[in-house]
């Protein structure tokens, strides 16, 4: 799935950043092509969500290029759609209104957004609560509703910074199910970060492990594992073998 | 409704006995009753004087519902200038907060001086304790918005308008609220002052008159009613907010 097409969406080059001092990005380089669910795992502080910053364009890097569908756009918001660690609905907004947030600031029709918005919110099972307010929702619907956000801004790559890590283990299962069955249906560009190996290769095609602060790829994976991926995955020799390679390697950069 | 009952019967019940104890007071003590009037003199000067009242009260709700809008507008207006240009924050506000501290009742003689005695400086004076509270409040709502929630809109490519009107004005509305409480509670008492110190009419005005004629009877009637003008304002606050922030209240508690 990974190197058949040379179609990157989201193509990085040798990006390098600093705040002050604190020399951040040390060259990274990546790549998502059409399609692809790129996952990116690495100690905590090693500059995972400035990776994301600079892709979403709130900050400009020191050097290196980022080009999405072969387009540079240093700098330029509003390109990818979007899902942070938090939910981040608006609590003003019933979930149909937080849903089309991206669309509406992209200024696209309304009414064309809240139909689009509907039928995923059926699709998803959350037709009867899009009327209704985050509160009265649990947890795992409110991070279904707010990846819903970030696939219906029909950007071609979509983010998302650990949105499972607040969830507990059982809630966390559920999502990746979930997630699974929803992108492997859709196939969308994901690109997605987290601390957690088992999650990166349970749901990816390609997994890049970062190294400590300044941040580098340690090593670039390509999960062996066929599509549609079963939940038994996790208990495959080659899945336990990866998975611990992965860790003494993480942890190595840990220590 | 019961539960209605149950938060207002105990609150209820306290002032029915104070009143209680004050005419019994009155009754066993034998004051005088233009030292401290019973509350069946209270009530007595209340129903003699309704006419003459009627007009004093309209005067003066009149002047705090005009002097708290203009006051409640400016201070938004404060608030949204001071937000969207920082600059402009770091110059004034310090001086905002520091001119609270000069009484107004010390400043109400200079505006009689300056403006007059008609409904100007009565309006000044109620506009500057107005208008500090909701400011301050809404400025402070306006940062308050959640990080996250901001980060994400500005991902998602929201300009500093955009920006504003999805999210922090939003977010900034229950603080502006509280502020707003404050300001109207705070309005009655500065159209009071205000018609002290000059002014031909207004309950102000009729509590000088009474207190030269030592009726104190009439100067607790004078009390009740701007109580109650003062909750009257509060309750139509409330209103507002009840119809604007409505259903999702609770929500926005729980979220911060």
């Amino acid at each position: 799935m990974a190197e058949q097409a040379a179609d990157p969406v989201l193509d990085i080059t040798d990006l390098t950043h600093r705040y002050g001092d604190l020399q951040v990005l040390a060259g990274v380089t990546l790549r998502v092509q059409r399609g692809e669910f790129v996952s990116i795992v690495g100690p905590s502080g090693s500059g995972k969500s400035t990776l994301f910053h600079l892709i979403g364009g709130l900050v400009t890097a020191e050097s290196g290029t980022i080009a999405l569908a072969g387009e540079p756009v240093a700098g330029r918001r509003g390109l990818v759609g979007y899902m942070p660690q938090q939910p981040a609905l608006l609590p003003w907004r019933t979930i149909e209104e937080n849903v089309v947030l991206a669309r509406d600031i992209a200024g696209a029709p309304r009414r064309a957004s809240r139909e689009l918005a509907r039928q995923w919110l059926d699709r998803v099972g959350l037709g009867r609560f899009a009327r209704s307010y985050p509160h009265e929702l649990s947890g795992g619907m409110q991070q279904r509703a707010a990846f819903l956000r970030a696939l219906i801004c029909d950007h071609d790559l979509i983010c998302l910074d650990e949105p499972f890590s607040a969830l507990d283990a059982m809630l966390r299962t559920e999502m990746h199910r979930w997630l699974l069955d929803l992108w492997e249906a859709e196939r969308r560009s994901i690109l997605f970060v987290t601390h957690s190996i088992e999650e990166a290769l349970l749901l990816s095609d390609t997994v890049y492990v970062l190294t400590r602060r300044p941040a580098t790829v340690a090593e670039r994976v390509e999960v062996p594992f066929p599509r549609p991926r079963r939940d038994e995955v996790v208990d495959d020799p080659e899945f336990v073998r990866i998975r611990r390679r992965l860790t003494d390697l993480l942890r190595n950069e840990t220590s | 409704m019961t539960d209605a009952l149950r938060r207002w019967a105990p609150p209820a019940v306290t002032v029915v006995a104070l009143i209680a104890a004050w005419q019994l007071y009155t009754t066993i003590s034998g004051i005088e009753s233009w030292l401290l009037p019973s509350p069946r003199d209270v009530f007595a000067a209340a129903s003699e004087q309704r006419t003459v009242l009627g007009e004093q009260v309209a005067a003066t709700a009149r002047l705090t519902l005009l002097g708290f809008t203009a006051g409640a507008a400016i201070g938004l207006l404060v608030a949204v200038a001071l937000h969207l240009v920082p600059v402009l924050r770091a110059a004034v506000y310090p001086l905002l907060v520091v001119s609270q501290n000069i009484p107004i009742i010390a400043i109400a003689p200079l505006l009689v001086v300056w403006l007059g005695f008609g409904i100007a400086p009565k309006l000044v004076v109620i506009v500057l304790v107005c208008f500090f509270p909701v400011a301050v409040a809404t400025l402070d709502g306006l940062r308050r918005g959640d990080p996250v929630i901001a980060d994400y809109l500005l991902m998602s490519g929201a300009n500093r308008r955009q920006l504003f009107t999805t999210f922090q004005w939003p977010s900034a509305l229950p603080a502006m609220f509280s502020g707003l409480k404050i300001a109207a509670t705070y309005s009655v008492f500065g159209a009071v002052i205000s018609e002290w110190i000059g002014g031909d009419q207004g309950i102000g005005r009729y509590m000088i008159v009474q207190k030269s004629a030592f009726r104190a009877d009439r100067l607790f009637v004078a009390i009740a009613i701007v109580v109650a003008l003062a909750l009257l304002i509060f309750g139509l606050v409330v209103l507002l907010e009840r119809i604007t922030v409505g259903r999702h209240a609770v929500g926005r508690r729980d979220n911060g």
